[in-house]
């Protein structure tokens, strides 16, 4: 467990339970595959701020975090909080997850599953609103809301494109992505020959350790 | 450490502390009584007020101590107005059982309202029931919770006994308690917090400063962190340890039965 004050860790972990489940509820389209996650548990340790906490899915409508938990998680993931935000926010986790810092224990199914429900997650602002402001007001301001995320998150791709257009193709100053794959598989071969090398080198080491002290 | 000091009962006469007032020990019970009678109706809300609500991050880490699982039956002694039965209900699920627990006939009033409004009903069992002699058999249940209640025993050693014998071998007691700050500046403050400020909220919203004092005098004649430890090791219970919660005002110790 960690050394922070358990009461300080404990507000933390309410504050983003509840507004976690707050989220949940308001996107009824994820409740589904969420459920098909029930009873799975997550532990997460973030290295950079020395915290180990764990993700329970309870319900397709409930997730519940804690500080401690003594039961062997389904997955276990250790990584910097850099790497987490890295992993949040990936249009392919399996991919993040394979090239981060992250270091994995268990089945990445299920934390892939989440991250993918979260991150597709369509919050329904308009109840809400409505309940508080009524109908016409809480319609136009969810309205408002819609328009503002459409936007936002079309700016966030067509700036992403343009971006990796301009580096890619424009500035030549990253290669592109089959490239760096072929790159990356080639590093990875090197990288099994030099193992295999190495134990051979080890076992013939070892042989004539051995000759030596039977001469 | 002389009994004084330890908040230890003391065995060799025949009285105890009632706050910072020595009674006859077959009068405190009366006396403590007396108290939550009082306070019974607005317990919850003065202890909101009073710990700014922190009271219930206290208990949401101890109930994650407890690692309670779906068919376990768990037993929450002084469990008062209920918060404690109710999330313990959710966890141990239709198969498991909760006792709601407390020696107080008021505030066992207050908890099983308070449960019926949540909904939390099926798997509850409400008992009145003294710490030291528990009404239950021998290893019959899985986890003690006490959450401050555990300063109001007259007899701690005892009721730390009669909890050993109830729980289960490999069953983990759990006490939750206010104790003594680490830092001694925490400390003043806490004392002019306790001593000042506490009991003019109760006699605000409760009307009744004189039970209000009586808490803040039992916290710091309540045994210390190590103090209360040692008590644990030698009633039996096995790899004890505790964890200071919010600078050492309260601590949650943690015991097994071998």
């Amino acid at each position: 467990m960690t050394q922070h004050d358990p009461a300080v860790l404990s507000a933390a972990l309410a504050a983003a339970e509840t507004a976690l489940n707050q989220a949940i509820a308001l996107a009824p389209h994820s409740h589904q595959e969420l459920n098909t996650l029930s009873g799975t548990l997550l532990g997460v340790d973030i290295t950079s701020l020395d915290l180990t906490l764990y993700i329970e899915l309870v319900t397709g409508t409930e997730i519940r975090l804690m500080s401690h938990c003594e039961r062997e998680p389904h997955a276990f993931v250790r990584g910097t909080l850099e790497d987490f935000g890295a992993l949040a926010t990936s249009d392919d986790p399996a991919a993040t997850l394979i090239n981060s810092g992250i270091e994995l224990q268990g089945s990445s199914a299920s934390l892939i599953t989440l991250q993918q429900v979260i991150s597709r997650m369509e919050i329904d602002w308009e109840a809400p609103l409505v309940d508080v402001l009524g109908d016409v007001m809480g319609h136009q301001i969810a309205e408002g809301l819609r328009r503002f995320f459409r936007w936002g998150e079309g700016a966030r791709a067509s700036l992403k494109r343009q971006v990796s257009e301009y580096l890619l193709e424009e500035g030549r100053l990253t290669p592109p992505k089959a490239e760096l794959e072929h790159f990356y598989d080639a590093v990875q071969s090197v990288a099994m020959r030099v193992e295999r090398a190495q134990s051979r080198i080890e076992k013939l080491l070892a042989k004539a350790a051995t000759r030596g002290t039977s001469q | 450490m002389n009994d004084e000091a330890t908040g230890r009962a003391d065995h060799d006469e025949n009285t105890t502390d009632f706050g910072f007032t020595r009674v006859d020990r077959k009068a405190k019970a009366g006396m403590v009584r007396g108290v939550f009678d009082s306070v019974a109706s607005r317990y919850d809300l003065m202890n909101d007020l009073m710990s700014g609500g922190i009271h219930r991050l206290w208990k949401r880490f101890t109930i994650e101590l407890s690692g309670a699982r779906p068919g376990q039956t768990i037993l929450d002694i002084a469990g008062g107005t209920g918060d404690l039965a109710a999330r313990f209900s959710r966890l141990v699920g239709p198969e498991g059982q909760v006792i709601l627990a407390d020696i107080n006939a008021a505030m066992l009033e207050v908890g099983r309202d308070r449960l019926i409004d949540k909904g939390a009903t099926g798997n509850i069992e409400v008992v009145q029931a003294d710490a030291q002699a528990l009404p239950f058999e021998d290893n019959s249940v899985d986890c003690i919770t006490i959450a401050f209640g555990l300063r109001n025993v007259t007899d701690k050693d005892m009721a730390l006994r009669s909890m050993l014998r109830v729980l289960r071998p490999g069953g983990r007691l759990l006490v939750l308690e206010f104790s003594k700050p680490t830092s001694p500046l925490l400390g003043k403050i806490y004392d002019q917090y306790s001593f000042q400020i506490l009991p003019a909220m109760g006699r605000m919203i409760a009307q009744d400063a004189e039970s209000y004092r009586y808490l803040a005098e039992s916290i710091r004649k309540h045994p210390d962190q190590d103090t209360l430890l040692g008590m644990m090791v030698e009633a039996g219970f096995a790899e004890c340890r505790y964890h200071n919660m919010t600078g050492g005002i309260v601590a949650v110790h943690q015991g097994f039965k071998p």
